[in-house]
């Protein structure tokens, strides 16, 4: 029986504008790595995680670190969080690899990936699910909100403004396309920046003219959202504002300070605050230092435990190249759901991306929580608004409505 | 053969025959079985007890979960009738069939009828379908006289003044006449399906939660125009509730609803509207047409039912809209509310649960690019001459969403462009087209002529350095043969969304 360590490949930012959102995934990682071994391995074998830069996040980058992974360290798999620019060219070496490919890159795309050749990419997984469902969760939420008498919306307008990444656009695209028949309106067509280089003032003042009720900004960077919020609030339209993930991270509310208060912000994949979620924070955060951000770090975390106890059952793990072992894993990842940290982790069999709830499925112990935060001051966690049975406290109208109206 | 030779025979023939054998006193005792019979009895721990009266052993046997139930038949046609039917837990069915001897004792032989039994079941289910296929079949030839002559009759005339016709006009009159009538017997067919369907139970329904302003909507499309052409307003109240039912069935009732108003209505308007309560939601759907007088509120449900034979032949109406609408809401359990005022008008409604709007499907069956994603909705011209290498790029363009055109006649890009269902966003073009066309020029006239000029990018299988430079000195981007999918979305997304990351442009 082989006793040398398995080794598990990562591909993270560690440089660049993601770093820290980096940090965060390797840590997580090293964390869920240390617990296995704990245990004593994948049926007696070390894992022993091996990480490669990809600072730029550019297709060049990271198809150079999926190789070197494979070629020069023999991983038996690649887990890690999300690279923005490669756009799935990273799937070819691991295809030709025949290994397990667990990323977070939140993206629809990976559905149309694995659905054009079921075959060849057997071995890649998606641990969140696709950016899509945050554009008809969000439209969801503020019709829910709305219907339950949270809220008393001015009008039924409602304006998307979208950052240059195909993530962003796709999301505004979905809020687009299903607003109508969820009582709101449009105010104008999802609108593409180009370059966030902008005069946020006088994109806001534009807005102003059509009076929407809601203002959604789809783009995720979170240096470029606090910009665009810190304008915002110099001379606030009365909307409910709703940022992407990017407003969660710790950077935002360095930069937003106690003006972030009032803020919608979703996530498709977060830690949950039942007790295993309050158990992962306490140990993340006694290993990795009171700055340290479980939420993000518990996405490779969660990968990382959901294929070892696939890759027992499967009977051990596949080298690259051992197509056989490696499909017998991706059988078990298909058909082992696995309840983690951040909620219920059910690979849907065509898409191989997790399924998200309430969004795809109205069993909250079939999906992953599409989570709705709000923010409160920087020094208090986010409230959980949405949805039920996940949410631990209730939509408060933001300071800026409270005063107008 | 001797006297004992024989009995000797008889009882190895008892004990080797495959059938359950016993044999029983006159006052019911059971003295004596064969091992088929022991076999099939094995509930006993310590084997069968001799002189068990049947009572006591049938009590055991049903105790032993063995035997699930004993069917007495009454039917005294039947040549077996009294002799009882076993239904043993294991699925097998058996027929206790028993003789007197004249010294009173019983002897019974157990008889394996499932297989018979079963059969029976699936002919039986096989006439009762063939009968109601039949009753169907008679309603639709009925219905066929009855209504489908007409418009056929009509279509001949209107067949042979088309071939008369003496000038334009005339004929496009007469053709105009006949797209009508086979309308109409479209119709007629359709709804003849839909009874057929319900019919044979094949209408099974799916439940999903949804918005109802999905189906305002396609109603809206459906009936606006309709309305229009009579000068009836439509007019459509939204609401914002999610409800519980099957799209496709709810808006085929709905869709009778609204049709019966315009139908009967000559002026005024036809309104939709939700009203909410107690969890429940009701859809309206309310004219000011001549009414229903309280006698017919029943009948108007009922098959090819008309208040009078004479009545609305000229609406071209079979009188099953209702019907069928009153079947699918059955099929629903959804409940139908009707008022009227003679002279002032109808409402029907029908009503329905809310839904939780976090379940709220957006209707569609499977989420991907092609409804979703970046591209979705954008055009692409798509100019390559090698058929194959089209065929696999449109088909990867369609599958991310994206409208994928072609130039007829490259030789007349002007007439090609204006012949487009819609301008292009991007360009994507094989460098070399037709051997005598070169993409970059193709895309430079077509943008002169754009209204508004788009991205464009140059696939070629010739890796010559000096080519390539020449192609992206022109501010083309360049990918070379065969495209990867990620390839060519990245560049088409930089082209579209991010030109400050494509250097040719800059």
């Amino acid at each position: 029986m082989r006793t040398d360590p398995i080794r598990i490949g990562s591909m993270v930012p560690l440089t660049g504008t993601s770093a820290s959102d980096g940090r965060e995934f390797r840590n997580g990682l090293i964390m869920a790595a240390d617990e296995i071994n704990a245990r004593g391995g994948i049926i007696g074998r070390r894992v022993e995680p091996v990480f490669v830069d990809t600072g730029s996040q550019t297709a060049e980058v990271v198809v150079r670190a999926a190789r070197g992974l494979i070629a020069t360290h023999g991983v038996s798999a690649i887990i890690n969080g999300y690279n923005i620019g490669p756009q799935n060219s990273e799937y070819e070496p691991i295809a030709d690899a025949g290994i397990i490919y667990i990323h977070h890159n939140t993206l629809l795309q990976h559905h149309d990936t694995v659905a054009s050749d079921p075959e060849r990419y057997f071995g890649c997984f998606m641990g969140d699910p696709a950016e899509y469902w945050y554009g008809q969760g969000f439209i969801k939420f503020i019709s829910w909100l709305r219907d339950t008498g949270r809220w008393k919306p001015r009008n039924r307008r409602i304006a998307v403004i979208s950052g240059p990444k195909p993530y962003s656009i796709v999301i505004a695209n979905a809020m687009d396309a299903c607003a109508q028949q969820f009582g709101w309106t449009p105010a104008f067509p999802p609108r593409i920046m180009r370059s966030l280089k902008t005069d946020w003032c006088a994109l806001l003042d534009e807005v102003r003219v059509h009076d929407p009720a809601v203002l959604a900004f789809t783009h995720f960077h979170a240096g470029d959202l606090a910009k665009f919020h810190l304008e915002f609030m110099r001379r606030p339209l009365p909307v409910l504002l709703y940022l992407q993930y990017g407003a969660l991270h710790k950077s935002f509310s360095e930069i937003v300070g106690a003006q972030g208060r009032g803020t919608i912000v979703g996530t498709m994949i977060g830690l949950l605050r039942d007790e295993p979620g309050r158990r992962f924070t306490e140990a993340y955060k006694a290993q990795f230092g009171p700055h340290s951000t479980p939420e993000i770090g518990c996405q490779p975390y969660v990968a990382l435990h959901h294929y070892a106890i696939a890759a027992a059952v499967a009977g051990g793990v596949g080298d690259p190249g051992d197509f056989a072992a490696n499909r017998r894993i991706a059988a078990a990842l298909l058909q082992l759901p696995y309840r983690s940290v951040a909620g219920m982790i059910r690979y849907h069999p065509k898409w191989q991306a997790a399924v998200p709830y309430p969004d795809a499925t109205s069993d909250p112990s079939m999906g992953l929580p599409h989570l709705f935060y709000q923010l409160h001051d920087p020094e208090d966690a986010p409230a959980l608004i949405a949805p039920e049975p996940f949410a631990d406290s209730t939509f408060e109208l933001p300071p800026w409505l409270a005063t107008s109206s | 053969m001797s006297a004992p030779a024989s009995a000797h025979h008889a009882a190895a023939a008892l004990e080797n025959l495959r059938l359950p054998v016993s044999y029983w006193s006159p006052d019911l005792r059971l003295l004596s079985w064969n091992p088929a019979f022991a076999e099939r009895f094995n509930c006993f721990p310590a084997g069968l007890p001799s002189g068990i009266t049947r009572g006591q052993f049938i009590d055991a046997v049903e105790r032993a979960g063995l035997l699930v139930q004993i069917e007495t038949q009454s039917d005294g046609e039947k040549e077996a009738a009294g002799a009882p039917t076993l239904y043993f837990s294991d699925g097998s069915i058996y027929r206790l069939e028993s003789w007197q001897a004249p010294d009173g004792a019983w002897t019974a032989i157990c008889l394996d009828i499932t297989t018979a039994q079963r059969n029976e079941r699936a002919l039986r289910k096989a006439r009762d379908a063939a009968t109601a296929a039949d009753q169907s079949k008679s309603r639709f030839l009925r219905a066929a006289n009855h209504d489908l002559r007409q418009p056929l009759a009509a279509l001949k005339i209107l067949i042979y003044s088309c071939i008369g016709a003496q000038d334009e006009t005339e004929r496009q009159q007469a053709l105009h006449a006949m797209e009508v009538s086979v309308a109409i017997m479209e119709d007629l067919l359709g709804a003849l399906l839909n009874i057929g369907q319900l019919d044979a139970g094949r209408i099974r329904p799916s439940i999903q939660t949804f918005q109802i302003s999905a189906i305002l909507e396609r109603l809206r499309i459906q009936f606006d125009h309709q309305a229009r052409e009579k000068g009836l307003e439509l007019r459509i109240i939204p609401s914002t509730a999610a409800v519980i039912s099957d799209r496709v069935l709810l808006e085929r009732i709905l869709s009778n609803f609204v049709s019966n108003a315009i139908r009967y209505t000559e002026v005024g308007r036809v309104v939709i509207g939700c009203k909410q309560a107690g969890g429940q939601l009701q859809v309206h759907v309310i004219d000011t047409g001549p009414g229903i007088a309280p006698e017919f509120r029943e009948e108007i449900f009922e098959e090819f039912f008309r208040i009078s034979k004479h009545q609305d032949k000229r609406r071209h109406s079979l009188g099953l809209g209702l019907n069928i609408s009153r079947r699918l809401a059955e099929i629903l359990g959804h409940r139908i509310l009707l008022r009227s005022h003679p002279g002032r008008g109808s409402d029907f409604a029908i009503e329905m649960p809310v839904g939780n709007i976090w379940h709220s499907t957006i209707g569609e069956p499977e989420i991907s690019e092609q409804i979703g994603g970046e591209f979705s909705g954008l055009a692409c011209l798509l100019l390559e001459d090698d058929p194959h290498v089209r065929a696999a790029l449109a088909a990867l363009l369609e599958r991310w969403g994206i409208a994928v055109l072609n130039l007829a006649d490259l030789g007349d890009i002007p007439a090609s462009l204006a012949a487009l269902e819609r301008a292009p966003d991007i360009i994507v073009t094989d460098y070399r087209l037709n051997r005598e066309y070169l993409g970059t020029e193709v895309v430079n006239e077509v943008n002169d002529l754009l209204e508004k000029p788009c991205p464009a990018l140059v696939i070629t299988a010739d890796t010559g350095p000096e080519l390539i430079a020449g192609i992206r000195a022109q501010g083309y981007p360049v990918l070379i043969k065969p495209v990867g999918p990620p390839g060519l979305r990245v560049m088409m997304h930089n082209l579209l969304f991010e030109p400050e990351a494509v250097p040719e442009l800059n």
